[in-house]
C-alpha cells in the first residue's frame, strides 16, 4: 500500500473514530452517572406494526424522567438502531452496544431475542424480551439476565381460558374453543398450555394454522364458523391480525366471543373499521388510552413541550402504552439499582440487582402490581381482558392471573431443557 | 366430510382464483408483447394500492377519484419504466431483463413502505362485511365482488386483444422485426403494454387491499400470479382465466381437506407444486403456444 496523502488522511480519520470508542465506554462506566440502554429494533421489516409506537412510548417516558433529573441521580442514555429482524445485524448492534457500555438491551423481536440469549447470559447484559423471545425466560433461575417483564404467551392463553370459563358459568366442559394462529413457533407457542387446559377443563380444542404472514385466510374462517365455536382465539401479528378480524366479521362470528393476545391495537381497528369489530376482546397487560396518570404527565411535560418522539395522535394507543410500561419497568430497575449501590459501578450486574428488586410497581396505575424476583422474571403474570367498544378498549375484568400452575409447568419443562442443552 | 363446507370453500376458491388471475393477466400482457416475464408485478400491485391509500388518505380525495388517478399514475409509471429501464436492455440476454424485474421488485418492496409507512393501512371500498347466505352456504361478499370485477376485466382484455391495437400487440409479440418493417411502432406498443399491465396490477392491488389492508405483503401475490400464468400459458389470457379458477380451487380445497391431516401450511405449497409440475410436464402451460424452432 502506497503512502499517499489520501491514505494518510483516511487512516487518520479511522484512528480518530476508533479512539472515541474507549472514551464512550469510559463515559458509560465511569462516574458521570449515565446508564446506557440499547434499543436495536425492527423498524422496517416484520415488527413494523408495533415498533414505531412502542419505541415512541419508551422514548417519551425516558425523556420525561431525564427532564426530572434522571433515576436515582443517573441520566438514561438510549441508543436506537434498526436490526430489521435480521440476526447478523442485531448481533452487530448488540456488540456495538456492549462495547459502548450498554447495561440493558431491548430488541423487541422473538428470533433476535432467541439469538442474543446466550450472549446476554454470558456477557451479563440484561435483555428485555417483553411480548417476544422465549416464554420460558420467565424462569429467572435459568435465565438470570433475560427479563420478559410481562405476561408470556402461555400466561395470556391461560388467563383468557379462565375468562371464558367465568363467562360460561364456571365450566367449559363440552364447549368448543377454536384457536386460529399463524403457522410459526410464535403462533404455535400457546398450544401446549391450551391442550393441557383442554384436558383439565373438558373443552374441545380445534387449532387452525394459517400460512405466514396471513394475508389470505379466506379458506380458514369458513371452517372455524362451521366448527360452531363457543369461543375463538386468534393469535398472530400485523396483517395476520387484521385479516383474521375481517374474516371473523365476514363469517358472521359473534365478536363478543372472539379474542386476541396482546397484539391488537387501535391501528388494527382502523384497518378493519372501528365500527365493524365492536365487542372483540383482547388480553391487556396495561391500561390503554390517555387516562393513566403517567400518560397525562407525558402529554404535559414532553408532548406539550414539543419534545415528543412521534405523532401526538399515537400517544395513549395500546402499543404506545406497552412502550411506556416497559420503559417504566426498566427505569424502576435503574432507580432500585441506584438505591442499592448509589455509586455503581454501572454494569449489567448492577442493573440486574435493581431489576430483581422491583416490588409491587404499578407505574402510577398504568400496569398491574408487578414484582420481579430472581425466580420470576414475568412479574406475576397479571393482566386483564378488554373489549373494543368502537372507540377504545374498555376493561371487562380487574387485573388477575390464572392457571399459573399449568403455565409454570411448561416454563420449567422448557427452561430445564435449556439448562441441559443450551437450546 | 362436511359437503356444505367443501362447497363453500370451492365457491370462495373460484372467486379468490379470479382475483389472482387479474394480476397474472398483467404478466401475460407484457409477455405477449415483449417476451419478458415481469417478476415485479406483485410489487407493482402493492405500489398501486399504496398510491390509492396516499391519494385518498393523504390528499383527502374520495375513493372513486383516488382510484382513477392512481390508475393514471401507474399507467405513466409503467410507460416510464419501459422507456427508462427496459428499452435500454434491448439486445441484452433475456435473463438480464428478468433480473432487472427482480431488482425492481426488491426495490419497490423496500422503498414504498419505507416512504409511506410499513404498518397495514385501510383501503375501504365500502363493501360491507355482512355475509351473504345462500341456504347454509356463506359467500364472502368482498371476495365475490373482487372475483366478479376481476372476471370482467379479464374478459375485457380478451376483447382488447381482438381490437385493432390488440392485433398490433399480437403482431409485435409474433415478430418484432417484421412488425417494424410494416410500419408498426414496436416501442410504443410495448410501452402501452407495460402501462396497461401496471393498471391491472393496481386494480388487483386495490381489490386485495380492500380484503386484507395495504402493506408490503401485497407483493407476495406474485407467487400465485406466476403459478397461474405458468399453468395457463404465459401467452394466453384465456389460459389465465381457467388456470386462476384451478389454482384458487386447489388452494382452497387443500386448506380444507389436507390442512387437518398434515397440520396446516398446504395453501402456499399448492402454488409451488403447480409451478413445478407444469414446468416439468407441460412447459408451455395448458393454453400457451408451443414454440417450435427449425434447425
Amino acid at each position: 500500500m502506497s503512502l499517499t496523502r489520501r491514505n494518510i488522511l483516511t487512516g487518520a480519520a479511522v484512528a480518530a473514530l476508533a479512539s472515541q470508542l474507549p472514551v464512550r465506554v469510559a463515559l458509560a462506566q465511569g462516574g458521570d452517572k449515565v446508564v446506557r440502554i440499547a434499543m436495536p429494533m425492527d423498524f422496517t421489516k416484520v415488527y413494523t406494526f408495533v415498533t414505531a409506537e412502542y419505541n415512541q412510548g419508551q422514548r417519551d417516558y425516558i425523556t420525561m424522567m431525564n427532564q426530572r433529573g434522571g433515576m436515582g441521580g443517573y441520566t438514561i442514555a438510549i441508543d436506537i438502531s434498526d436490526h430489521a429482524n435480521d440476526q447478523p445485524r442485531a448481533i452487530e448492534a448488540y456488540e456495538r452496544a456492549k462495547s459502548q457500555g450498554a447495561v440493558l438491551v431491548d430488541p423487541l423481536s422473538t428470533p433476535v431475542a432467541r439469538a442474543l440469549t446466550p450472549r446476554a447470559l454470558e456477557d451479563k447484559i440484561n435483555m428485555v424480551t417483553a411480548f417476544s423471545g422465549r416464554s420460558d425466560a420467565a424462569d429467572g433461575t435459568v435465565f438470570p439476565y433475560v427479563f420478559p417483564l410481562s405476561p408470556n404467551y402461555w400466561t395470556q392463553a391461560g388467563l383468557l381460558i379462565e375468562y371464558f370459563k367465568q363467562q360460561d358459568g364456571g365450566s367449559l366442559d363440552g364447549k368448543t374453543i377454536c384457536f386460529v394462529h399463524i403457522d410459526t413457533p410464535f403462533g404455535k407457542e400457546p398450544l401446549p398450555v391450551l391442550e393441557a387446559l383442554a384436558a383439565k377443563e373438558g373443552f374441545k380444542l380445534q387449532a387452525f394454522p394459517y400460512t405466514p404472514p396471513g394475508n389470505d385466510q379466506s379458506a380458514i374462517w369458513p371452517q372455524v364458523r362451521r366448527a360452531r365455536p363457543d369461543w375463538t382465539m386468534f393469535w398472530g401479528a400485523g396483517v395476520g391480525q387484521t385479516v383474521a378480524l375481517t374474516e371473523a366479521a365476514r363469517n358472521g362470528l359473534d365478536m363478543g366471543r372472539v379474542c386476541s393476545s396482546v397484539w391488537l391495537s387501535e391501528s388494527d381497528m382502523d384497518v378493519v373499521g372501528r365500527d365493524q369489530t365492536v365487542g372483540v376482546l383482547k388480553f391487556e397487560p396495561c391500561v390503554s388510552g390517555r387516562e393513566p396518570q403517567v400518560i397525562q404527565e407525558i402529554l404535559t411535560e414532553v408532548v406539550g413541550a414539543g419534545k415528543g418522539a412521534g405523532p401526538e395522535d399515537k400517544v395513549g394507543t395500546a402499543y404506545y402504552n406497552y412502550g411506556v410500561m416497559l420503559a417504566a419497568l426498566m427505569l424502576e430497575g435503574v432507580r432500585r439499582a441506584a438505591e442499592i449501590a448509589p455509586d455503581g459501578p454501572v454494569n449489567g450486574e448492577w442493573l440486574n440487582a435493581g431489576l430483581h428488586s422491583i416490588t409491587e410497581f404499578t407505574a402510577e396505575g398504568l400496569i398491574p402490581p408487578t414484582t420481579i424476583t430472581p425466580e420470576d422474571h414475568q412479574g406475576g403474570g397479571m393482566g386483564r381482558v378488554a373489549r373494543w367498544n368502537g372507540e377504545a378498549f374498555e376493561p371487562m375484568t380487574d387485573w388477575f392471573s390464572a392457571n399459573q400452575d399449568v403455565v409454570w409447568e411448561e416454563v420449567r419443562k422448557y427452561s430445564s431443557e435449556f439448562a441441559k442443552s443450551g437450546q | 366430510m362436511d359437503m356444505i363446507l367443501l362447497l363453500e370453500l370451492a365457491m370462495n376458491g373460484v372467486f379468490v382464483g379470479l382475483m389472482y388471475a387479474l394480476l397474472s393477466a398483467g404478466i401475460v400482457l407484457i409477455y405477449k408483447t415483449s417476451g419478458i416475464a415481469n417478476l415485479a408485478q406483485g410489487a407493482m400491485a402493492m405500489m398501486g394500492a399504496y398510491a390509492v391509500v396516499v391519494l385518498a388518505g393523504g390528499f383527502g380525495l374520495s375513493m372513486w377519484v383516488a382510484i382513477p388517478l392512481a390508475l393514471a399514475v401507474m399507467f405513466a409509471f409503467g410507460v416510464a419504466l419501459e422507456r427508462v429501464a427496459l428499452r435500454r436492455m434491448i439486445g441484452q440476454p433475456v435473463i438480464m431483463v428478468i433480473m432487472l424485474t427482480i431488482g425492481l421488485e426488491i426495490f419497490l418492496r423496500g422503498v414504498i413502505p419505507g416512504f409511506f409507512g410499513a404498518a397495514v393501512k385501510r383501503l375501504d371500498l365500502g363493501i360491507s362485511n355482512t355475509p351473504i347466505f345462500v341456504g347454509e352456504l356463506l359467500l364472502n361478499r368482498a371476495i365475490l365482488i373482487g372475483g366478479g370485477v376481476s372476471l370482467g376485466l379479464i374478459l375485457l382484455s380478451i376483447l382488447f386483444f381482438n381490437s385493432r391495437f390488440g392485433i398490433i400487440m399480437r403482431a409485435v409479440s409474433d415478430n418484432q422485426t417484421a412488425s417494424w418493417s410494416v410500419g408498426i411502432r414496436v416501442e410504443r406498443a410495448i410501452a402501452v403494454a407495460w402501462g396497461l399491465s401496471a393498471c391491472m396490477a393496481t386494480t388487483s392491488g386495490v381489490l386485495w387491499g380492500a380484503t386484507q389492508g395495504v402493506d408490503w405483503s401485497l407483493s407476495l401475490l406474485l407467487i400465485k400470479a406466476l403459478a397461474i400464468a405458468i399453468l395457463g400459458g404465459l401467452d394466453s389470457i384465456v389460459g389465465v382465466l381457467i388456470a386462476g379458477v384451478i389454482v384458487g380451487l386447489a388452494e382452497s380445497l387443500a386448506t380444507g381437506i389436507l390442512d387437518p391431516i398434515v397440520g396446516g401450511g398446504t395453501r402456499d405449497v399448492v402454488a409451488s407444486v403447480i409451478i413445478l409440475l407444469t414446468l416439468l410436464f407441460r412447459p408451455h402451460g395448458l393454453f400457451g403456444r408451443e414454440h417450435i424452432e427449425r434447425v
